[in-house]
């Protein structure tokens, strides 16, 4: 007899917890998986140019576009004329094209739409714009203050999601602010203080493929759009609104993305070729960023000017936080405003801390435009935060790895946000990196040159999405069995699409290599999901594709019960065939799962084809207080983790080599655990990459570096010889298995620790990130170490 | 501008086009001969996504023009697989998890290739260094030198 | 503001078939044709806009230029169209020449240094050139074809700028010649980039030495510097210090001192030039150091 397992939500089905291979990965090393660019339109499609502002701050007094037009092989010519409406994701602050002004060099002043790129090209110098340049703003903490020029005049009018708080007749588009405990009482009874203040640079996501999209509008006004697209539904919105349509009349189809980061969410330059192409009477238009423009036209990772002031006791009990958070939103803060609110009520670290004071404000200034990268705001406060962290438990005598111990966030701890954290593996993240790195253990140089030293970092991060950000899906079956699962997520490298699979063929029952992913994800047949953004598909996405399966699982059942006079609950699906565990019985479920199956003496037929469905949306997140920044549920959960590295400095030029790296997260729940330690060391690297080498050289408003030849990113000679990877499992309550996101989170903590083993290392802190051999050199100079 | 008529192998085609002075390899690929496997990532020999093996050495096609292969040996991703079998590079790739996003993946695995090609047996420096022109953003490369390490050994068990 | 374009502007690609015919075009479309062999720096800058050309004259292919041709008398010929990472593996230079291999071996990346030429890095004259040094301490001629036939281009004069050069409209490099290397030499080059390997240089330090007798010390040094001056700087006062005085500790650091002082580098997006000097000190002091320990024999 067949023994009953327990319900099938709560039981670990194969292949949940199995290395299986990426499904797209034998399209992807036979050059098959097609890419937006590879998308043949034959020898009719046009291509787009834009003209860009060359001034960081400027009115536009005049736009003449018709030497452009005349131009031959020039099929039409867009302004901002031709755009009236907003653009935004959580505060419509942009127009497609530029229309009174233009806010940061790149600007996007107009566009060509014509027979080759080269010609498109050619006539953007024909384009006369003539501007009366205002002063820029290039600090966000100027930007504040009431003597800086003022950015956005209409402030007041734009649309806001209800928990940004813009305020108009400033350059302030979001203020968030967190007002817990006595606070100036608690600075009394502290007996360590640290104050520190950190300017972290800007930096930019560096997807290989660069932004694309390519548009065309048919004559009776629908748009069908092919981008390169972490979210096919948030640009149909987007841009729907921006144009004035109705969603149903725009159609985004997202094919496999080359990296995104972030710099793909949302509307960039999408929306461009849109309003270029409704002017070519029904040709497609496609728009290619160069890498040139990649960097600094699409999005970039907002700087971040940082005063942090944090106090204990002589316990090492952290008592006080301050944090005032500026953020140099860019010249459009549309998405940014979000990351001042997330980072800004994450910004007391993965600590426990009673009085708590955050200041988080979104600044416009006249820089590239700042928007989502992994990790949202997370990476950069984390940098000041765990080193102060590290000076504190110094300045009272106490190793660091105690100190975060004693104050690191434990379930039921009270957060800043006044709600109670649940529970979580981030103490036993902490515990096996200081163990795996062997915390407190020196370690030889290579040479009388070097100095070697270790560090450490804890992070922890929610997915930050409004509170109604869902997912759905659909599954259905063919004849034989195999199963086609629909989403609205992207598939993006992080491996979705196979996690997606396997969460299916468990909660439905069939092997993996049965199931299908229906992509490219297509708004016209895809299920909606909000973004894929926030390392929030594999649990919220997750969800909705598990309810899908097991609605399809029930369907099937339903069937087979009615047919075979069962219980529901003696049923099962398992490798494909219904078995019933009180006959034995078993019957494949192709051809059911179409033709249903036939009632007793020929008397007809019941069932049909099965077509699962599932939503998932977080219905808990409630407001935060305007003022005090409180509520009982900020947000939907969070993902703890911790890394170490050791390093050697080299004393002659000041580089920093790592010699190894260790990660902890705890995800819940490991769907596809090789997977997960992919993205922990990709995202570890990303992580190296920028404390070591990345930052755009802002200049008056100018990118100094917007190349690869000047704006370095690692490569494989500066990846350490082995990256562990630890994954840690304390189920997530409402994850699908227990699992939880961490697209994001091995990027989070990395520069921090790596500034702390170069203290460890040298005894000095370079004053900010990029390490670089440069800043490490002459700050070990200065110090007066070498 | 002058239009050159270029006769060249490509995976072992024999194929004869026109393309003029100012086209890259990279274009002539794409654009003429809808091979899309090979990728543009930044058109200035930075990124490595555009390799493709000419005369059995990797080169960026961003930077070489299509008259310039005049009489020349062609080796694109699509190449690499033969009667529907994978390279040993590209399984050792899928095994180790070593593609994520994908949009590297051909230049990369043509740079493998060639390395494999050149010496069989390549210690971890080598390995490394022949891959410093294909910039990776998904993997952090870890999964990639194990591929090589993998296809090494696989290749070295074949020939036994 | 970059003002890079998608692809590459309009131009002819003229593909001569001997010298003779190249450096006749050549001279006679002056300012509207530029030769070109592998490309990489040519069409970089073609692409951002720096370099606009009527006529590309391919000459790689010219007469003996992909030839390394050694002569255990007279030394090495290095032809112009011969590319890096044929230098790399060429065992006669491994052998009399490593320093040229090692040289070439720190450029850019694989795909880059299968298109990449020595001459190519020399006629492109960036301050940054990593194989520049090398030519200039192993004390390279260029053999060098125009409309008045062959000459011979010392390296010593040849860089005039970043980008300049002696060469005129009609000439074409056909090859780089080396005499033997001094007995018992040893030679190193540094590259400070910004990632572990490969990038640009940030610095480049090239350190020859040799025993002479004729020299006080003893030993003759030769010294390159890269990217810290409009052209390969050679310190001078830095090799007199080793020329004249007893190679210790202290001489090597005064030395060091001498080449971080004969250069006046400029702050860019790639490095501040007080980095700069400073490296120019410290790298120099680290490759004497080690050269000195091939050559000094232990002393």
């Amino acid at each position: 007899m067949v023994v009953k397992n327990t319900r099938v939500e709560d039981r670990i089905a194969r292949p949940i917890g199995e290395n299986i291979p990426r499904i797209d990965a034998q399209e992807k090393v036979t050059g098959a998986a097609q890419f937006v660019d590879d998308i043949p339109f034959g020898p009719g499609l046009l291509y787009a140019r834009i003209k860009r502002s060359p001034h960081p701050h400027a009115l536009i007094k005049s736009i003449d576009t018709s030497k452009a037009l005349e131009l031959p092989g020039v099929r039409a010519v867009a302004t901002g004329a031709d755009t009236p409406g907003y653009l935004g994701l959580y505060l419509q602050d942009r127009h497609i094209f530029c229309r009174d002004r233009v806010r940061y060099v790149g600007d996007p002043v107009a566009g060509v739409a014509a027979v080759s790129e080269e010609i498109a090209e050619r006539a953007l110098d024909l384009i006369e714009v003539e501007y009366e340049i205002l002063p820029a703003v290039l600090d966000p903490e100027f930007g504040a203050s009431l003597d800086a020029e003022l950015l956005h005049p209409d402030m007041g009018e734009y649309v806001a999601a209800p928990f940004v708080f813009p305020q108009p007749k400033t350059n302030i588009s979001n203020h968030f602010k967190i007002r817990k405990g006595d606070f100036e009482q608690a600075w009394k009874k502290c007996s360590a203080v640290i104050e520190r203040s950190y300017r972290i640079p800007h930096i930019q996501h560096v997807p290989i493929e660069p932004h694309i999209a390519i548009a065309k509008a048919d004559l009776d006004g629908k748009i069908t759009l092919w981008s390169s697209t972490q979210s096919p539904f948030a640009q149909r919105n987007l841009i729907a609104k921006g144009l004035g349509k109705s969603q149903g009349d725009v159609r985004v189809i997202g094919p496999y993305v080359g990296g995104g980061f972030g710099a793909k969410a949302g509307v960039t330059m999408e929306a461009l070729v849109v309003v270029l192409a409704m002017k070519t009477n029904g040709i497609p238009v496609k728009l290619r960023l160069t890498r040139e423009e990649e960097f600094y036209t699409s999005f970039v990772r907002q700087g971040l000017v940082m005063h942090i002031k944090m106090g204990c006791d002589e316990t090492g009990k952290l008592l006080a936080l301050e944090n005032k958070l500026y953020w140099d939103g860019g010249a459009y803060t549309e998405y940014g405003v979000n990351v001042a609110r997330a980072a800004g009520f994450s910004s007391t670290g993965p600590y426990e801390i009673e009085n708590v004071n955050i200041d988080s404000i979104c600044v416009y200034t006249n820089h590239p435009v700042g928007g989502p990268m992994r990790g949202f705001g997370h990476p950069e406060i984390h940098v000041g935060i765990e080193q102060c962290v590290e000076e504190l438990a110094q300045k009272i005598g106490m190793d660091s790895v105690r100190f975060r111990e004693i104050n690191c966030i434990k379930e039921g701890s009270i957060l800043a946000t006044g709600g109670k954290m649940h529970a979580n593996g981030l103490t036993t993240c902490l515990e096996k990196v200081a163990k795996a790195i062997d915390w407190g253990m020196k370690s030889q140089p290579s040479g009388p040159d070097k100095k070697r030293g270790k560090g450490i970092a804890i992070m922890w991060k929610a997915p930050a999405m409004p509170p109604n950000a869902g997912s759905s899906a659909w599954v259905e079956l063919a004849e034989d069995g195999k199963v086609n699962v629909g989403v609205g997520g992207q598939e993006i490298g992080q491996g979705s699409f196979t996690v997606m699979a396997q969460m299916a063929a468990a909660a439905l029952g069939v092997p993996v290599d049965w199931v299908r992913i229906a992509g490219p994800v297509d708004t016209k047949y895809s299920p909606y999901e909000w973004q894929t953004v926030a390392s929030r598909l594999t649990w919220s996405m997750g969800n909705a594709v598990a309810a899908a399966a097991r609605d399809a699982r029930r369907q099937i059942l339903e069937l087979v019960a009615e047919a075979w006079n069962e219980n529901l609950e003696d049923l099962d699906i398992i490798d494909g065939n219904v078995i019933s565990y009180k006959t034995e019985e078993t019957l494949p479920i192709k051809n059911i799962v179409i033709y249903g199956l036939p009632k007793a003496g020929d008397t007809g037929w019941i069932g049909g084809p099965v077509v699962g469905r599932g939503n998932f949306m977080p219905t808990y997140v409630t407001g935060l207080d305007p003022e005090t920044g409180q509520g009982e549920r900020a947000a939907v959960h969070y993902t703890t983790g911790a890394q170490a590295v050791e390093v050697e400095v080299d004393l002659v030029t000041g580089k920093v080599e790592i010699i190894r790296a260790v990660s902890a997260f705890d995800v819940g729940r490991a769907i596809n655990p090789d997977s997960v330690k992919a993205q922990i060391e990709g995202g570890m690297v990303q992580g190296i990459s920028t404390a070591l080498l990345e930052s755009l050289q802002l200049k008056d408003g100018f990118v100094k570096n917007p190349s690869l030849v000047d704006y370095r990113i690692a490569t494989s000679v500066d990846v350490p010889y082995k990256i562990e990877s630890i994954i840690v499992e304390i189920p997530q309550d409402d994850g699908p298995w227990g699992a939880r996101g961490v697209g994001e989170h091995s990027m989070v903590p990395t520069i921090p620790a790596i500034a702390n083993a170069i203290y460890d290392a040298t005894g000095v802190r370079p004053d900010a990130p990029p390490y670089t051999a440069e800043k490490v050199f002459l700050t070990m100079a200065d110090a007066g170490i070498v | 501008m002058a239009n050159h008529r270029i006769r060249l192998r490509i995976n072992g085609n024999l194929e004869e086009v026109e393309a003029p002075s100012n086209m890259t390899l990279l274009q002539l690929l794409r654009d003429k001969l809808a091979l899309m496997g090979t990728k543009n990532g930044c058109s200035a020999g930075e990124c490595g996504a555009c390799t493709v093996m000419m005369n059995g050495e990797p080169v960026n096609s961003c930077l070489v023009l299509a008259v310039e292969c005049e009489g020349s040996e062609i080796i694109t991703v699509e190449g690499l697989a033969q009667d529907g079998r994978l390279d040993q590079v590209q399984k050792a790739l899928i095994e180790t998890g070593g593609v994520q996003c994908g949009f590297c993946t051909p230049g990369m695995l043509i740079s493998i290739r060639a390395l494999l090609d050149r010496n069989p047996n390549p210690g971890e420096t080598e390995i490394r260094d022949a891959i410093v022109g294909n910039l990776c953003r998904c993997t952090g490369y870890l999964r990639v030198i194990q591929a090589v390490h993998e296809a090494s050994k696989q290749q070295t068990i074949g020939l036994v | 503001m970059i003002t890079a374009h998608p692809g590459l502007p309009e131009f002819d690609y003229i593909w001569p078939e001997s010298l003779i015919e190249a450096s006749k075009f050549l001279a006679d479309h002056p300012g509207e044709a530029i030769p070109f062999m592998g490309g990489t720096d040519i069409f970089v800058r073609m692409r951002d806009g720096f370099i606009k050309s009527k006529y590309l004259v391919d000459v790689k292919c010219l007469e003996e230029s992909d030839r390394i041709t050694f002569d255990p008398e007279a030394g090495l010929s290095l032809g112009a169209a011969v590319n890096m990472n044929r230098v790399i593996a060429s065992p006669e230079i491994q052998q009399v020449y490593p320093l040229l291999s090692e040289a070439a071996h720190t450029v850019a990346s694989y795909q880059l240094r299968t298109r990449a030429t020595v001459v190519g890095n020399l006629c492109n004259a960036s301050p940054a050139g990593d194989t520049t040094g090398a030519c200039v301490v192993l004390d390279g001629t260029l053999l060098v074809h125009g409309v008045d036939g062959f000459r011979t281009e010392s390296l010593k004069t040849f860089f005039l700028g970043p980008g300049k050069t002696r060469l005129k409209p009609g000439d074409i490099v056909r090859a780089i010649q080396f005499p033997l290397p001094p007995p018992g030499y040893s030679a190193r080059y540094y590259k400070l980039g910004r990632n572990a390997s490969g990038d640009l240089a940030i610095v480049g330090v090239t350190v020859l030495g040799f025993p002479d007798d004729s020299a006080p010390s003893g030993y003759r040094f030769r010294i390159a510097l890269a990217s810290v001056a409009p052209v390969p700087l050679v310190p001078l006062e830095a090799e007199k210090i080793l020329t004249n005085e007893p190679i210790t500790p202290e001489n090597i650091t005064k030395a060091a001192r001498a080449a971080m002082d004969a250069c006046n580098p400029i702050s860019d997006v790639r490095g501040s030039a007080r980095y700069r000097k400073l490296m120019v000190r410290n790298l120099t002091e680290k490759l004497i150091r080690e050269v000195w320990q091939k050559i000094g024999n232990g002393r």
